[in-house]
């Protein structure tokens, strides 16, 4: 397997480059970034290149140039623009212009036989009427007042959805939110503030995702000849209010109208990522993906839980707790 | 709490976990355990709950149970659920489906997923049966509780959902008859104006509390639908047929249990 991988540079495409590039099966990774330089040392089979996906010159240079000549025959892409509250065109090109443009050039490509396109559980249409177990049957949201930031990644998934049926084999990898640190994770945000705010009288149900187990699914999915949509759940399904606990943070109850001004005045203030109007309706009525085609096709069975954020005191006392216990015993 | 209902609930009945003691629609056994027994004097002392025909219900596998519904708000539902919970050895959890507005009321939506009640859609209810889960359904949904008092009984609407899932995957069919809820918490008229939550109206019972009736619980012997026609699942009169031959079932254990009964309060 000869892998390009777009998204190098971020947490998980880190993960997902060492990963792929310490595997047997797996002789080449062409890594993309948008960074000019890296200070960090790459495996000796893995080449970087910093290439700007919203031009489409450099997205044909990159595919029909460094894929072709490297015999690139897996493209995993998972380049998206991580800030909830940016928006205009050059946010809608990174997320949606790029990825269109990646995966025309990968059709009919002489090497390239396997799209994998990273998007988000997100996607899926949250309502009164929706089930609380979501399969890749479940409504997309295509409410056209909601932010850019779910726009976008829905509008890519269906570009690449549109390229089902070609010659190239294409999996759709919908995620569950990846709670982790610089992955642009709503959830950890939220749950980064010492106060966490929930509505009065709910208290849904989450599946979140760790990094251990993200990159092992798109692993799966690379080595997998198996196309069409996967959801993929993570280890982790529990109530919101479980999961503030998890980080041991306060959980207060609050109205649900007040939500959106006082979390707005909280980014004004203290300037977090966390938009309610995101989030409204997985606060209320939940939303649990149904993982059973990706255990069925893909051999994927979440079993990493979540890195939950912690106080940095907190992670010190946990951790000297456990060495006191394995001294111990 | 009753620590042996406790034990039984929480340790004993089969339950998903998927991975912090709830499963993927937010069951709690310790949750549910503490209901059954907050419900025990509903059950023991107000209603006197008169239930025959448990054996009828599987020990193991998918099942489907069917009931008739009626009164103001579910005591009907709550009821059947208690009996299924305390009486079933080795316990099993019933999986009560409800109405798409459920999970828009705030507390209650919480409270019920605790329970173990799910919203009524295919993907739900298809989960449920592949994981071997008892479902309880009341095809005739909103339109139970809807009924005046002369329509008492009557089934008016009867909705086919169930059948077509009972052929496609298999599972025996247990019509489950209630009778006593529907005198208990008549309905004195609906406000078709406050649709609160997106229910469909609000409900205004004749009594400020349900009255103290006597209810009487008959589970009917299974019926296996799957000997219809399983390669015609898809046929609207294959699904028709199968939900009609459920409902003369269960007509016929309200008529012999209404006869059967000596009163509403006795």
């Amino acid at each position: 397997m000869r892998v390009l991988l777009t998204g190098a540079t971020t947490p998980l495409g880190r993960a997902l480059v060492d990963t792929l590039a310490s595997s047997e099966d797996c002789s080449l990774v062409l890594a993309v970034g948008h960074e000019p330089r890296l200070d960090r040392s790459w495996r000796s089979n893995v080449v970087y290149r910093c290439v700007d996906l919203t031009r489409g010159r450099e997205v044909h240079d990159l595919v029909c140039g460094d894929a072709f000549e490297h015999g690139i025959d897996t493209v995993i892409h998972m380049a998206q623009h991580r800030a909830a509250h940016d928006r205009g065109r050059r946010v809608h090109a990174q997320n949606v212009t790029a990825t269109r443009e990646l995966v025309l050039r990968c059709t009919d490509h002489p090497t390239i036989r396997r799209f994998i396109h990273r998007s988000f559980a997100e996607v899926y249409a949250l309502e009164r009427a929706t089930s609380d177990l979501l399969d890749e049957e479940a409504a997309l949201d295509f409410d056209p007042a909601a932010p850019q930031w779910l726009r976008d990644r829905i509008e890519a998934d269906m570009t690449v959805c549109a390229h089902f049926g070609g010659p190239l084999q294409i999996a759709v990898l919908r995620c569950a939110e990846l709670v982790a640190a610089d992955s642009g994770s709503q959830l950890w945000d939220y749950l980064s503030s010492r106060v966490c705010l929930r509505p009065l009288g709910f208290d849904p149900m989450l599946n979140v995702l760790s990094l251990d187990d993200a990159v092992a699914a798109i692993a799966s999915a690379a080595r997998s000849t198996h196309t069409g949509v996967f959801n993929i759940p993570g280890a982790d399904t529990l109530p919101l209010s479980r999961a503030i606990a998890e980080t041991v943070r306060l959980d207060i109850q609050v109205p649900g109208p007040l939500l959106a001004p006082l979390y707005g005045l909280r980014r004004r203030i203290v300037g977090f990522e966390f938009r309610y109007d995101l989030n409204l309706r997985r606060f209320h009525f939940g939303g649990v993906i149904d993982g059973s085609r990706a255990r069925r096709l893909l051999g994927y069975v979440p079993s990493h839980p979540v890195q939950w954020p912690r106080a940095w005191w907190r992670s010190l006392l946990e951790r000297l707790a456990d060495l006191r216990s394995e001294s111990g015993a | 709490m009753d620590a042996s209902t406790f034990a039984r609930l929480a340790r004993q009945a089969p339950f998903h976990d998927a991975g912090h003691g709830y499963d993927v629609f937010g069951l709690h056994p310790p949750a549910l355990a503490a209901a059954v027994s907050a419900g025990a004097p509903l059950y023991d002392w107000y209603f006197r709950v008169d239930s025959q025909g448990i054996e009828h219900i599987p020990a193991a596998g998918a099942a489907i149970l069917v009931a008739n519904h009626g009164g103001v708000l579910p005591m009907d539902a709550a009821m059947m659920c208690l009996d299924v919970l305390r009486r079933m050895d080795p316990p099993r959890i019933p999986r009560a489906v409800a109405d798409h507005f459920v999970p828009r009321l705030p507390f209650v939506s919480t409270l019920f997923a605790r329970l173990g009640v799910v919203s009524g859609t295919r993907t739900n209810v298809r989960a449920l049966l592949e994981h071997g889960e008892l479902v309880a359904i009341w095809p005739e949904g909103v339109a139970g509780p809807a009924k005046s008092f002369k329509d008492r009984y009557r089934i008016k609407e009867w909705r086919v959902g169930f059948a077509e899932l009972a052929i496609r995957y298999n599972v025996p069919v247990v019509p489950v008859a209630i009778v006593g809820a529907e005198e208990s918490w008549p309905l004195a008229m609906k406000m078709r104006g406050l649709r609160l939550f997106g229910s469909p109206y609000l409900p205004v019972p004749a009594t400020p509390i349900p009255l103290p009736a006597h209810y009487h619980i008959r589970y009917g012997e299974p019926l296996h639908l799957d000997g219809l026609a399983h390669c015609k699942v898809d046929d609207p009169d294959v699904i028709a047929n199968a939900a009609t031959r459920v409902q003369v079932a269960l007509e016929r254990l309200l008529d012999d249990t209404l006869r059967a009964r000596r009163g509403i309060f006795r």
